[in-house]
């Protein structure tokens, strides 16, 4: 067909210019990743976004680690650790062989550094919480670690994969200031900061002393890749083409209607993990006139088409989501499963009769003067604007009127954290159901990031429960009821849950995926050029 | 010499040959032609639609055009990715496009001739007006559109808005230099002497003299706003969905580009014509009226 060739030739051309200069001059073992995004600087306490999170596992090592079943947690920096019988002393033991890039010994004393910076006030840290409730953190002695908790927090070896809780240079922090993580970055991990060019590309080369990977990995150092790039492509179908022509040899931003090319050419190859704990779902403000009749919010839930959105829209790549986590995470209520609410327009339709809410001229409805149309919030960009407007659609059919305002990132975040809107568009990563759960639900963390303004004090007394449980059943019943209170109050529509798919070109030895953290190559160590 | 009376200001003679000479230009009847029928196509979109623009179908997606081999009658244009009717998109994306271009170059065109006229006509205003007109010229109109987007939220409010100030300093301009020519003239002077107020020197003698140059402009104008307007559209600043526009129509198509390229190029297409239309029709009507360029 002459027009989607011509479509081709002129991305291809547009993503060929684009690269072509730098991948002349790449060396044969150097690895590009193209991605979306960029992070604003790569500091591991106040940077969250994946775009930070993917370069700095690569830069720095955590304590522990997580195996790609997204449940285990192995060893890292510490070999092992013991916890105490009230769950509130962790006793690390570490590695004695671990050096930074500039060659200094790591010591106990780097960890705690770095654990108490990311904990300190000052650093003003948007996920300090991620720590929990921290008494103390001491080097027992050049190996060993000892973090005192006030009170017994269940999440925590889950929460120190995370890269929020890797371990820097006290020496680099304070001889760069500002410029931490900007400028330069001593870390442990498999690759060394190379350099930076903000919104280009992020150049990392092998830490070639480097021998402690986790056990996770068949290759436990060094790393294969001499040199990776991350490098920034914002526009999808370009990224698809610098995949297609061979200029970037791996990627996880390949764009759902790409797959089947990528499936179909015999140099290219999907590499997955069926771990699928990154959720796309939609929240309802609890509070806001309208969708505050839980009537409302269980019709709306009923009248999307999870299915067809994963079918159509993300050409079968995706896990329809009628649960807020994905099934398998860790602590998820299999009580729960009978009770989610399916897709069925007829009975939605039949709800919203029955609360009263009546159809107008225009087929949109209304009770007591209010109309309901609902505002939702989002980000601009390909992802969004198709589920909102596809959402839209749905709603339409049940005589809802949702009215849509998609905002670049750089404003959205701000609007996100206003009383403006009704509902709002949101995805995130997790690991267990705690996670999820503590992040979004407590009263505390109104306005944001609980946007739903849900305020219960039965479900604060519950993730209380459950964060500082001693044993996992004590935990899996208290996080159980969380989930079926929430699920039961239609707080969400949850849309699709998004599984790990990386595009590989076969110059790559096979390797499998991650998903911590929605980053799939986490250490890298594996990723090796075959030919 | 010639008599003035009040009455009668000495305006151009009616140049009854301009029409002929507009329809001998083929190029121009043809762009007015295709420009009346779009403008008709617009405002008819709610009987000549074929389906509803909004209602979606996802399991009907991204169809071609009925003329490849997947095409459906039911859907002469094929579907957006959403499964929509793209000739219902384009027909309603018209009438929002066409409505931006005509009420921002109407409402900046307007306030730029006031300020332009009192320019020259008040020699005391002549400095602050040109002056702010000066400050506003140097603002790009992607960034206005981005500030007034910030501030009152992204939507076609916003993107008529900026394209509406971002009109207002060269008609000011065009305006202005129109009528100091204008200004020049003995009739001016001779209204003043018989003691006209300045609102009948205003609108009677200044005004009417300058309205054809001010028409060409905005004619040529009415085509950058319609591009412009586009732009900022495609930036996600203008028509929020489901509303169709073309330019958020071309921007959704960029997504599907490599398996339906119809639903980026239709509305490109239209915008493309639309502007060639509005353009090519200012060149002529400039042609028209200007008696320098009459015989070339």
């Amino acid at each position: 067909m002459s027009m989607k060739r011509l479509a081709l030739l002129a991305t291809a051309i547009a993503g060929g210019l684009a690269m072509a200069t730098p991948a002349l001059a790449q060396a044969q073992n150097t690895l590009t990743i193209v991605r979306e995004v960029d992070s604003d600087r790569y500091d591991p306490h106040r940077s969250t976004a994946r775009a930070a999170s993917e370069v700095l596992f690569m830069l720095a090592d955590t304590l522990v680690s997580l195996d790609h079943d997204m449940t285990s947690i192995k060893p890292g920096l510490a070999e092992s650790w013991t916890v105490s019988p009230d769950g509130k002393v962790y006793t690390f033991k570490l590695r004695s062989d671990v050096k930074f890039c500039d060659g200094k010994a790591m010591t106990a004393d780097d960890v705690v550094y770095s654990l108490k910076r990311w904990i300190d006030p000052a650093t003003r840290s948007p996920v300090r919480w991620r720590a929990g409730p921290v008494e103390d953190i001491i080097a027992k002695d050049a190996t060993t670690v000892e973090y005192r908790l006030t009170a017994p927090f269940s999440e925590l070896l889950y929460q120190l994969t995370q890269s929020f809780a890797v371990v820097i240079d006290k020496a680099n922090v304070e001889a760069l200031g500002a410029d931490f993580g900007v400028r330069g970055f001593n870390g442990t991990g498999p690759y060394c900061w190379g350099e930076w060019r903000p919104r280009n590309d992020m150049r990392l080369r092998r830490h070639d002393a480097y021998r402690w990977g986790p056990p996770i990995y068949e290759n436990r150092g060094p790393a294969h890749i001499q040199e990776i790039v991350w490098r920034i492509v914002p526009e999808e179908n370009t990224r698809l083409a610098a995949v297609l022509t061979g200029q970037s040899q791996a990627t996880q931003y390949v764009p759902y209607s790409g797959m089947a090319q990528i499936r179909a050419n015999r140099n290219l190859r999907i590499v997955d993990n069926p771990a699928a704990f990154w959720t796309y779902f939609i929240g309802f403000k609890v509070d806001k006139a309208g969708v505050d009749d839980p009537a409302v919010r269980r019709a709306m839930v009923m009248a999307v088409d999870q299915e067809a959105i994963s079918r159509d829209i993300n050409f079968g790549e995706t896990e329809p989501a009628y649960s807020y986590i994905h099934q398998s995470a860790t602590d998820w209520n299999k009580a729960v499963d009978s009770r989610l609410i399916r897709t069925n327009v007829a009975e939605a339709n039949r709800i919203l009769d029955e609360a009263g809410w009546v159809r107008g001229a225009d087929g949109f409805r209304s009770k007591n003067g209010v109309r309901l149309s609902p505002l939702a919030y989002g980000f601009t960009g390909s992802t969004w604007q198709k589920l909102m407007e596809t959402v839209q659609g749905d709603l339409r059919k049940i005589g809802v009127d949702l009215r849509i305002q998609l905002f670049d990132a750089t404003v959205a975040w701000g609007k996100l954290a206003t009383q403006e809107f009704d509902l709002f568009g949101m995805s995130f990563p997790y690991i267990t159901a705690g996670d999820a759960l503590n992040l979004y639900f407590r009263s505390t963390n109104a306005p944001t990031p609980n946007r739903m303004n849900w305020k219960d004090a039965e479900t604060d007394r519950l993730l209380q429960t459950g964060m500082t449980a001693v044993s996992d059943a004590e935990r899996a019943a208290a996080y159980g009821q969380v989930l079926q209170q929430v699920h039961d109050a239609a707080v969400w529509i949850p849309l699709y849950h998004e599984p790990m798919k990386v595009a590989a070109n076969s110059r790559l030895a096979p390797f499998k995926a991650h998903n911590i953290y929605g980053c799939g190559f986490y250490k890298g160590l594996d990723l090796r050029f075959t030919r | 010499m010639t008599v003035v009376t009040a009455n009668e200001p000495v305006v151009a003679p009616r140049r009854y040959g301009n029409l002929r000479r507009l329809f001998r230009d083929k190029l121009a009847i043809t762009a007015a032609v295709l420009l009346i029928l779009l403008v008709l196509a617009a405002l008819l979109a709610p009987w000549l639609a074929p389906n509803d623009p909004y209602l979606t179908n996802t399991r009907l997606r991204m169809l071609p055009p009925v003329w490849e081999t997947r095409g459906r009658w039911e859907f002469l244009m094929g579907t957006d990715g959403l499964g929509r009717c793209m000739l219902s998109r384009l027909l309603y994306g018209l009438r929002a496009t066409l409505m931006m271009g005509v009420v921002a170059t109407a409402v900046g065109g307007s306030i730029g001739l006031l300020l332009g006229l009192f320019a020259a006509f008040y020699r005391r205003l002549d400095g602050l007006i040109m002056h702010l007109s000066d400050i506003l010229l140097s603002f790009p109109a992607i960034l206005l559109g981005l500030s007034f987007a910030a501030v009152v939220g992204p939507g076609m409010t916003a993107v008529v808005i900026s394209l509406a100030v971002a009109t207002i300093p060269t008609v000011v301009r065009v305006t202005r230099a129109s009528a100091l020519v204008v200004m020049g003239q003995d009739f001016i002077e001779a209204g003043r002497s018989i003691g006209l107020n300045d609102r009948t020197l205003l609108v009677r003698y200044l005004a009417l003299n300058c309205i054809s140059s001010v028409f060409v402009y905005m004619t040529l104008r009415f085509g950058q706003v319609i591009l412009l307007g586009s732009a900022l559209s495609f930036l996600g600043l203008g028509a929020q969905p489901p509303v169709a526009e073309l330019g958020t129509m071309a921007s959704a198509g960029r997504n599907e580009l490599f398996l339906a390229p119809h639903i980026a190029v239709m509305p490109s297409l239209v915008i493309v014509v639309l502007v060639l239309c509005a353009n090519l029709l200012g060149d002529a009507l400039r042609d028209m009226l200007d008696p320098r360029l009459r015989h070339t």
